[in-house]
C-alpha cells in the first residue's frame, strides 16, 4: 500500500470517525454541542437527487443530529461543480465521472466517496418505431435509433445524464445531429414530458423515469444493469468535498461530517430504503468489505504514472 | 372597499386552494415562498424607489454633467434582460468576485440586489415621465410662497403622485415577476422541512415544469397572479386616500 | 419703504426689458404698474419678488440688500413677500392644504415631520390663519374642496388667500384678475384694500387703467424699458408730467 493511498484512507476513516464520534456525543446525550452546530452547508448537486425527494430524506436526520442546516442548491452537475469551483459550495454530490475526475484534477475537490447508484434506461414511444426493444448493448441501440432517424430528445445542458448520453453515442461511434435529434436544454422530467408529447427517444436516469412513470406514457425499452441491461448504462453517484486550500472560507468540517453520514450505515439506508411511488430509486455504494481504492482517485490514476 | 374584502379573503383562499385540491402542497411551504417572494420584492422596490425618485427630480429640472448619460442607461436598463442582471450579480457576489466577503450567494439579500438592479430602470423612467409633466407654474408658485428646493422638489412629487404610483406598481411586477436572475443567485433553495430559504413563487414554478408538473405549476401561478392584483389594488387605494396628499 | 428697487436693469438676450428702473412700496399702501401687455411688467414682478437677479441695481427689503446677502438670509427675506400668477397654479390638494402651503413650509423641519406622522393617523384641524384668510375672499366654507373641482374665479381667489394666509410684509400681484369675470373681481379688489388695511405693502401689475385707478394709491407707467412716472394715482392720471404718460393714457381711454 502506497504512502498517499494510506494518508487518503486514514483521512477518510478520521472524517468518519469525527462525524462519528459527533453523532455519538449528541445521542450519547451529553450537554456538549457540536462545534458545528447552527452552521449551514451549502449542497450543490444534480436535479435528479433532488427532484426525486431523495435528498429531503436524506438530510433531515443529518440536520437533525448535528443541528445544523443544509441548502441544497439543485442545479445540475456541470452547473454544481462550477459553483464548486467558484468556492460558493462546500460539497457537490453528482453523477458524470469524467466530470467529477476533471474536478478532483483541477485541485478543487477531496475525499471523494462512492455514494450511491442507481442507472439508466433508454425510453421510447409505444410500437418502438426503430427497434431497439430489450437490445443488449445501449451502443447498437443508439446507433439504430441514428439510422432510423428516430425522434430522440436529449437533455443538453451538460447535467450527468447529458454527460452519459454522449459517452453512449460515442460508443456506438455517431455524432448525433439533425432534425431527429432536440438538444432541449431542460430538467429531466420536462424532457420526459417532451418525449411523451412527440412519441420520441430519449435517455432517463431511472429514479426519475420512475417517480414519473404515473403522469407520462413512454416505456422502457433497453433496461440499464439493475434491469438486467449493459453496464454502459449504470449511473454511479459520487460526493465530493470542496478544497479548503484553495477556497479557505467553504465549510470544511460541516462538509466532512455530512460526508461521513451519507457514507455511513445509517445514511445508507435512508438511501436504500427511500420509495416513490412504491418503488426504489437508489442503491447504496459507499460501504462494502471488498476495498474500492478506484472510487478516491480519477478513474485509471495510478502512483505509478508520471504525474497524479 | 369589496375589492380590500377580495384581497383580504383573496389570499388565505389562494393559499389554502392548493392543499384543498389535494395538491402536493402544505400550506407551510407555499405560505412561505409567497413570503419569501414579497419579502425580496417589496423590499427591492421600496429601495428603488428611494433612489429612484430624487434621481427622476434632477433628471427632470436641473442640468449637471453627464445627465444624458443617466438617461441613456436608464432607457437602456429597462430592456436589459434580467438572466445577464443575474450573471453579473452572481459573479460580483461570488467568492471568487469583489464583494465575496459578504457571503451573499445564495441568500435573499442577493436577490434583493438583482431585483434592485432591475426595478430601478422602469421606476425612474416612469417616475421622470410623471414628475416632467408637472406644470412650472406649479413649481413657480411653491417656490416663490417660501419653498426651498426640497419643498418644490416635494410639491413636485406629490403632483405626480399617481404617475409615480403607476410607476412603483411597474416596478414591482417586474421585480415579482422575475425568475432568471433570482434562481442565479438564489439556488431556488428550500429547507427538508418544506420552508423556502430562497425559493419565490416563480422559481417555484420553474421548478415544477422542469419536472413536466405543469398543473401544480399553473396553480402557482395562479397563486401569483392573486398576490400582484391585491398588490396594486392596496397601492391604489393608498393613492386614493388621503396619505400621499 | 418695506420694498425698494434702485436702478435696477434686466436683459434678455441682448435686449433690455428693465433699464435702471427704481420702484418702492411702503407698509400699508397699493402700487399699481401700468403698462401695455408684454412690456416686462412681470419681469420687474419677478425682481420685487427675488426670484429673478437684476443684472444691475439692487433690491433692499427692509433695508436690507437681498443679493448681497447669503442664501439662508435671502430664503428669509424671500419668505416676507407673497405673490399671486394671472394662473391661480394650485396644488393638486384641497382648499385648505393649498392656503396652508406657506405656513407649513416656514415650519421647522421636526414639526412637520411629527404633523406628517400624526396626519396619516387623524385629519388635522386647519390653521386658524387659514380660514382666516379664505373668509377674506369669500371661501371660507370652501376648506375641503379639492383644488380642482374650483372655477377659474374661485382658484384664483383661493390663490390670494394662499399667498395672504402667512402674513407676508409685500404682495405681489401680476395681473390678478385678467382672467376673470366683473363678481370675482370685486372680491380680488376689496381683498387687495383689506391686505392694505392690514398693513401690507400691495404692488400691481396690471394693463386695466381702471382697475389702477379703483385700488392704488399710487402708480407706476412701465412704457418701453423705463417707468416714465411714478406718482400718487389722481396725479398719473389727472395731470401727468411725462408727455408719455399723456399719450399711453389717453391712447388707452379711447379704447
Amino acid at each position: 500500500m502506497s504512502i498517499q493511498r494510506r494518508e487518503f484512507l486514514a483521512t477518510i476513516g478520521g472524517g468518519a470517525l469525527a462525524g462519528l464520534a459527533g453523532c455519538s456525543a449528541v445521542t450519547g446525550g451529553q450537554q456538549a454541542q457540536p462545534g458545528v452546530a447552527g452552521e449551514t452547508l451549502t449542497l450543490t448537486t444534480t436535479t435528479s437527487t433532488y427532484d426525486t425527494g431523495l435528498l429531503d430524506a436524506l438530510n433531515a436526520p443529518f440536520e437533525d443530529m448535528y443541528g445544523v442546516t443544509v441548502d441544497s442548491v439543485a442545479q445540475g452537475t456541470g452547473a454544481a461543480l462550477e459553483t464548486a469551483r467558484a468556492g460558493d459550495s462546500d460539497v457537490v454530490m453528482v453523477h458524470a465521472r469524467s466530470l467529477e475526475d476533471e474536478f478532483m484534477q483541477g485541485g478543487y475537490g477531496i475525499n471523494r466517496r462512492d455514494l450511491m447508484f442507481n442507472d439508466f434506461v433508454i425510453v421510447g414511444p409505444e410500437g418502438d418505431p426503430a427497434g431497439i426493444e430489450d437490445m443488449s448493448s445501449a451502443a447498437e441501440a443508439f446507433a439504430t435509433i441514428a439510422e432510423a432517424e428516430a425522434p430522440f430528445v436529449s437533455r443538453g445542458d451538460n447535467s450527468g445524464t447529458h454527460t452519459k448520453e454522449l459517452v453512449v453515442w460515442d460508443e456506438a461511434g455517431v455524432e448525433p445531429g439533425g432534425a431527429w435529434y432536440q438538444e432541449t436544454g431542460q430538467g429531466m422530467g420536462a424532457v420526459l414530458n417532451i418525449a411523451h408529447e412527440q412519441g420520441a427517444y430519449t435517455l432517463s436516469d431511472r429514479g426519475t423515469y420512475l417517480s414519473q412513470r404515473s403522469e407520462i406514457d413512454v416505456g422502457i425499452l433497453v433496461q440499464g444493469p439493475i434491469g438486467g441491461g449493459p453496464e454502459l448504462l449504470a449511473n454511479p453517484y459520487g460526493i465530493i468535498a470542496v478544497n479548503p486550500a484553495v477556497h479557505p472560507d467553504v465549510n470544511y468540517d460541516l462538509a466532512m461530517a455530512y460526508i461521513g453520514y451519507v457514507t455511513s450505515p445509517q445514511g445508507q439506508d435512508v438511501i436504500e430504503g427511500y420509495r416513490a411511488n412504491g418503488e426504489q430509486l437508489f442503491f447504496p455504494r459507499a460501504l462494502s468489505e471488498d476495498p474500492d481504492f478506484q472510487q478516491y482517485v480519477p478513474e485509471g490514476w495510478s502512483s505509478d504514472a508520471g504525474d497524479s | 372597499m369589496p375589492l380590500e374584502a377580495l384581497g383580504a379573503a383573496g389570499l388565505p383562499i389562494a393559499v389554502g386552494l392548493p392543499a384543498a385540491a389535494g395538491l402536493p402542497f402544505e400550506s407551510v411551504y407555499l405560505r412561505s415562498i409567497v413570503a419569501v417572494s414579497l419579502y425580496v420584492s417589496v423590499t427591492a422596490v421600496v429601495l428603488s424607489t428611494v433612489v429612484s425618485l430624487p434621481i427622476a427630480v434632477a433628471l427632470g429640472f436641473s442640468d449637471f454633467p453627464g445627465r444624458r448619460f443617466l438617461a441613456a442607461v436608464i432607457t437602456t436598463g429597462m430592456g436589459f434582460p434580467s438572466v445577464v442582471v443575474g450573471l453579473l450579480v452572481l459573479f460580483a457576489v461570488s467568492n471568487q468576485g469583489p464583494l465575496g466577503t459578504f457571503d451573499l450567494v445564495f441568500t435573499r439579500e442577493a436577490m434583493i440586489v438583482s431585483q434592485f438592479v432591475l426595478a430601478t430602470p422602469p421606476i425612474t423612467a416612469i417616475s421622470l415621465a410623471a414628475i416632467g409633466g408637472v406644470g412650472t407654474d406649479v413649481r413657480d408658485a411653491a417656490r416663490v410662497l417660501g419653498g426651498t428646493k426640497v419643498d418644490v422638489a416635494l410639491v413636485t412629487l406629490k403632483e405626480a403622485r399617481y404617475g409615480i404610483a403607476t410607476a412603483i406598481l411597474a416596478g414591482f411586477g417586474r421585480a415579482i415577476s422575475e425568475v432568471g436572475s433570482v434562481l442565479i443567485v438564489g439556488g431556488n433553495i428550500a429547507g427538508s422541512d418544506g420552508v423556502s430559504k430562497t425559493r419565490t413563487l416563480t422559481t417555484a414554478i420553474q421548478l415544477e415544469a422542469r419536472q413536466g408538473r405543469y398543473d401544480t405549476a399553473l396553480v402557482l401561478g395562479a397563486v401569483l397572479v392573486v398576490l400582484v392584483l391585491i398588490v396594486n389594488a392596496v397601492v391604489v387605494r393608498i393613492g386614493d386616500e388621503g396619505v400621499m396628499q | 419703504m418695506i420694498l425698494r428697487a434702485v436702478d435696477v436693469s434686466v436683459a434678455f438676450e441682448g435686449e433690455p426689458v428693465l433699464d435702471g428702473l427704481s420702484l418702492g412700496v411702503e407698509t400699508g399702501e397699493v402700487v399699481a404698474v401700468i403698462g401695455p401687455s408684454g412690456v416686462g411688467k412681470t419681469t420687474l414682478l419677478r425682481v420685487l419678488a427675488l426670484s429673478t437677479r437684476p443684472d444691475e441695481g439692487t433690491m433692499e427689503v427692509d433695508g436690507v440688500d437681498a443679493w448681497a446677502a447669503d442664501e439662508a438670509e435671502r430664503l428669509a427675506l424671500r419668505r416676507r413677500i407673497g405673490m399671486v400668477f394671472q394662473e391661480a397654479s394650485l396644488f393638486d390638494a384641497s382648499v385648505a392644504r393649498n392656503v396652508e402651503y406657506g405656513l407649513r413650509v416656514r415650519r421647522p423641519w421636526r414639526d412637520r415631520l411629527g404633523e406628517g406622522l400624526r396626519s396619516l393617523g387623524r385629519s388635522e384641524e386647519p390653521a386658524a390663519a387659514v380660514r382666516e384668510a379664505l373668509a377674506v375672499v369669500g371661501m371660507g366654507d370652501e376648506l375641503d374642496q379639492p383644488a380642482q373641482s374650483l372655477s377659474g374665479g374661485e382658484a384664483q381667489r383661493v390663490s390670494f388667500a394662499r399667498a395672504l394666509a402667512y402674513e407676508p410684509d409685500v404682495l405681489l400681484l401680476d395681473e390678478p384678475t385678467s382672467d376673470l369675470d366683473p363678481r370675482n373681481t370685486a372680491v380680488i379688489e376689496d381683498a387687495v384694500g383689506e391686505a392694505r388695511d392690514r398693513g401690507i405693502g400691495v404692488v400691481v401689475a396690471t394693463h386695466d387703467m381702471h382697475q389702477a385707478e379703483r385700488v392704488a394709491d399710487r402708480v407706476g407707467v412701465l412704457l418701453g424699458s423705463d417707468l416714465v412716472e411714478v406718482g400718487p394715482t389722481a396725479t398719473v392720471f389727472g395731470d401727468p408730467s411725462d408727455g408719455r404718460t399723456r399719450k399711453f393714457i389717453s391712447g388707452e381711454l379711447v379704447y
